[in-house]
């Protein structure tokens, strides 16, 4: 247990949120619970670690709260006000520069928590139906936004003009994953159904593959940081993953007293796999031999979402 | 409405009258903030202070002249007013005091706050969490009034370079691999019930002794707090949670072989109730020192092998054939009918082991010590009816039998049904108890004192001693028994154990001897610093 400090910036850090109004630190090798943050009036939708380790940020309903994950502070150290509906996603800019969020009140934004207001460069971008999913293009240069009507926008960060994609009619989006190598996106849907396009070769996304990866809702997908594999979480209360090119069923991971599976991550070596479940309980599982790890038990209600920073060695 | 000019007296005032309902939020400023009035308050006495000092070196104009020169001290500075007194004239005693009308400007010096729960409590909160807030910075989102620059654009949303995807070896791979499967693993599951950092949820705390370990584990109390509608169970399986995280290389048992137990603050387990119902709430519950006890030890009261002493008695014996505590009362079957003076088949055995070392060694010391045990007989087993002491509750008729290994304490009348006479049944491994002496004599009673360290009980494996008040403390705590009975009794018993605690000499009866030897000194030395 020792040579681990409290998550951190250097270490590695398992932060979990949930219907609790908590966030969890985890020693993740241990599954000891390192600390506990307050998330007050509101569940937790989305996390994400800041690109230098050193902070997490949460996001809920009207709420965006960032929390250092070196201190123990168990209050955020920045609130981000000025939203009446849920935040579902949170992301960060490569360098930390800025930060994207999308939301039910039909826009994707960028924020930027420096302190003068008149060099803050925020932006908006107003779609017709409730932000799902936000992903950043790993250019930096692109947002793609998934609305409950179904449609993809590829927002233009550069140029605020956007292109349109409808995988499927009347399927709201759920989550959009681009590969970190920036070749391949793919989205899942309410109906369990992932689509895969190809980017980078042609200006625009070339529809490659449909993966009728669930029977229920999808909810996440996320690839491994080779671009390898992809899972995809679902209300089926399973996390499946898949072999990225061929699209074959590598993994799928249940468990017993797992219920819907909400949120994913991969370690950076993609050997292992964490989940967070609404049994309350996160799991680590070896992708490769397809067995649970690790189980982290804390949480009161089901944790929504989970984020992971890996430390390459 | 009135107006004031007196900022010291209008901070007062905010403060004394608890104004909750001030729009402005300044009225909350003022409570909330440092009281304002006692620091005037002390600025006032300095000031007086400094004032007095100079009247006294002006004797021109000093009272003292005048032919008041008694008027005393107190008074005096009473006359002085500062500028940090608020309306010294119009003071609240005013009206807060009226059976002194004579003193009707005299402020109390003391500035003993009134008593303020309520209020109180609402405002530290309040503090807290402007304190809280006052952390937390907030960016509000605002509508971008103006297109970004072209130079922006390309400052915030220039592209990068994708570095190719590398093949990482991951650190929590590694840590993993370092960290096989850990004990707390199987406690998992009530993980859930930690209540630290719950949010609107009520919680509870324990003091939880782990009196199952060994009694170098337990020294400290473990400290848990579990959410309020967990269990019993629950609360067993937290601790053993928690425990297992803290001290990964002890291993505990399965959580159904636990049970929890009322503790003093102390750590010692009050054996006279039953273990809490484990399907319980934990909330029901107002004990907040509790002892965890492995089940099965419920049943089974006493140990059945004694250590070896360490101090030249050496050889294995075996004392007592195992004794089985029927039910809750701690009778003690085997001792009942033990007045007389038997010699035990472990006392037989020990002499003998005796004399074989005897034999071996040719120590002539330790032939002498035989002969005085053999003179005294005072190591068989002998009981005698005493009154056992309380500080509180009724004196208890008891039984105490002495041994060569043990001293136990036996209560005799057991009231099933009353439970705050229900006496407990201790038992002292002889190398625990320290001391032993006559207190006082009285016309037909004399008191005596056994003084013991629970500490000294660890080879005992015996969870059941406990004691009354603590007596003396240099480095560890010793506890005493004091009981009443017949001179001649009285005398016999203290003989007996002397007897016996010398011939053991075990490393407590040094220590306290030791340390009583430290206090006499220190006693000694510092009476006759004081006569010089």
């Amino acid at each position: 247990m020792a040579g681990d400090s409290i998550g951190g910036g250097s270490q590695v850090a398992l932060v979990t949120g949930g219907y609790d109004h908590t966030i969890k630190l985890w020693q993740a090798h241990s599954g000891v619970c390192l600390r506990t943050m307050q998330h007050p009036e509101s569940q937790v939708n989305g996390l994400e670690i800041s690109p230098n380790g050193q902070r997490v940020a949460a996001c809920g309903y009207q709420h965006i709260r960032m929390y250092d994950l070196a201190s123990a502070n168990p209050d955020p150290v920045i609130n981000f006000e000025g939203i009446t509906k849920n935040v579902s996603r949170v992301g960060f800019q490569k360098n930390g520069t800025w930060m994207y969020t999308g939301g039910e009140d039909c826009t994707a934004r960028i924020w930027d928590p420096r302190a003068q207001p008149q060099t803050r460069c925020q932006k908006i971008f107003q779609v017709q139906a409730p932000v799902n999913a936000v992903m950043l293009h790993p250019d930096q240069t692109q947002i793609m936004v998934g609305d409950q009507s179904g449609i993809i926008h590829l927002w233009d960060l550069r140029t605020d003009q956007n292109e349109q994609l409808i995988p499927e009619a009347e399927a709201s989006i759920q989550d959009i994953a681009i590969d970190p190598s920036g070749k391949v996106m793919a989205a899942v849907n309410n109906k369990g159904n992932c689509y895969v396009w190809a980017l980078g070769d042609s200006p625009h996304p070339v529809p490659r593959h449909h993966i009728p990866a669930h029977t229920k809702y999808a909810l996440r997908c996320k690839f491994s940081l080779d671009s390898t594999l992809l899972v995809t979480t679902s209300g089926d209360c399973s996390a499946k993953v898949w072999r990225a090119g061929e699209w074959s069923l590598v993994r799928e991971l249940r468990h017993d007293s797992q219920r819907w599976v909400w949120d994913a991550a991969f370690t950076v070596d993609s050997r292992y796999l964490f989940t967070g479940s609404s049994d309350s309980y996160a799991r680590l599982w070896d992708v490769e031999k397809g067995t649970l790890e690790r189980e982290y038990c804390g949480h009161q209600k089901a944790i929504t979402a989970l984020a992971f920073k890996d430390q390459a060695v | 409405m009135a107006t004031y000019d007196n900022k010291i007296w209008l901070l007062k005032n905010i403060r004394d009258a608890f104004i909750a309902t001030d729009d402005t939020g300044l009225c909350e400023i003022v409570m909330a903030g440092e009281d304002f009035s006692k620091i005037f308050q002390n600025k006032a006495l300095e000031e007086k202070k400094c004032l007095r000092e100079r009247r006294l070196m002006q004797p021109g104009t000093s009272r003292a002249k005048e032919g008041i020169g008694d008027i005393s001290e107190e008074e005096n500075e009473r006359e002085i007013v500062t500028q940090y007194d608020p309306y010294p004239d119009l003071d609240d005693s005013e009206e807060d005091d009226p059976i002194y009308p004579g003193s009707s400007y005299v402020r109390n010096e003391d500035g003993g706050p009134r008593y303020r729960t309520n209020t109180t409590i609402w405002l530290d909160k309040k503090e807290q969490a402007l304190k809280k807030a006052a952390k937390i910075k907030i960016i509000k989102w605002e509508e971008p009034t103006t297109p970004l620059t072209t130079e922006q654009v390309t400052e915030y949303f220039s592209k990068l370079e994708i570095a190719k995807p590398e093949k990482h070896k991951s650190l929590l791979a590694e840590q993993i691999k370092n960290c096989p499967d850990l004990p707390h693993r199987q406690y998992l599951e009530y993980a859930k019930f930690d209540g630290t950092a719950q949010l609107g949820m009520p919680t509870k705390s324990f003091k939880i002794f782990m009196t199952m370990l060994p009694e170098k584990h337990q020294n400290y109390p473990l400290v848990v707090c579990v959410i309020a509608n967990a269990k019993i169970k629950d609360l067993i399986g937290f601790t053993c949670y928690k425990y297992s995280i803290e001290h990964p290389e002890i291993i505990l048992g399965s959580v159904h072989e636990y049970g929890l137990c009322i503790a003093e603050d102390d750590g010692e387990v009050d054996w006279a109730f039953p273990c809490l119902d484990a399907n319980e709430p934990c909330s029901k519950f107002g004990f907040t020192c509790l002892g965890l006890i492995e089940l099965k030890h419920r049943a089974v009261v006493c140990p059945a092998s004694i250590p070896i002493p360490e101090d030249g008695i050496s050889g294995a014996f075996h004392v007592f054939s195992k004794v089985v505590d029927s039910g809750q009362s701690n009778q003690n079957p085997s001792r009942h009918n033990t007045g007389g003076s038997q010699t035990s088949e472990a006392v037989l055995s020990a002499l003998k082991a005796i004399n074989e070392d005897k034999r071996a060694s040719g120590d002539k010391e330790l032939s002498k010590l035989q002969s005085h045990i053999l003179a005294t007989e005072a190591p068989q087993y002998k009981a005698y009816k005493v009154h056992l002491l309380r500080k509180v509750r009724t004196n208890t008729s008891v039984q105490v039998g002495i041994s060569l290994d043990r001293i136990e304490i036996e209560p005799l009348v057991t009231h099933k049904h009353a439970f705050w006479s229900r006496s407990k049944y201790f038992i002292h491994s002889i190398d625990s108890v320290a001391w032993c002496q006559i207190l006082e004599a009285k016309a037909n009673k004399t008191t005596f004192r056994i003084v013991y360290s629970p500490s000294h009980n660890a080879t005992f494996h015996d969870r059941n001693s406990t004691g009354n008040q603590t007596f003396f403390q240099p480095n560890q705590t010793y506890k005493v028994h004091d009981f009443e009975c017949e001179h001649d009794v009285a005398k016999e018993i203290v003989d007996r154990i002397n007897t016996i605690l010398d011939l053991r000499n075990s490393p407590c009866r040094r220590e306290y001897k030791a340390a009583k030897e430290r206090k006499l000194q220190t006693r000694r030395s510092f009476h006759t610093k004081h006569i010089s």
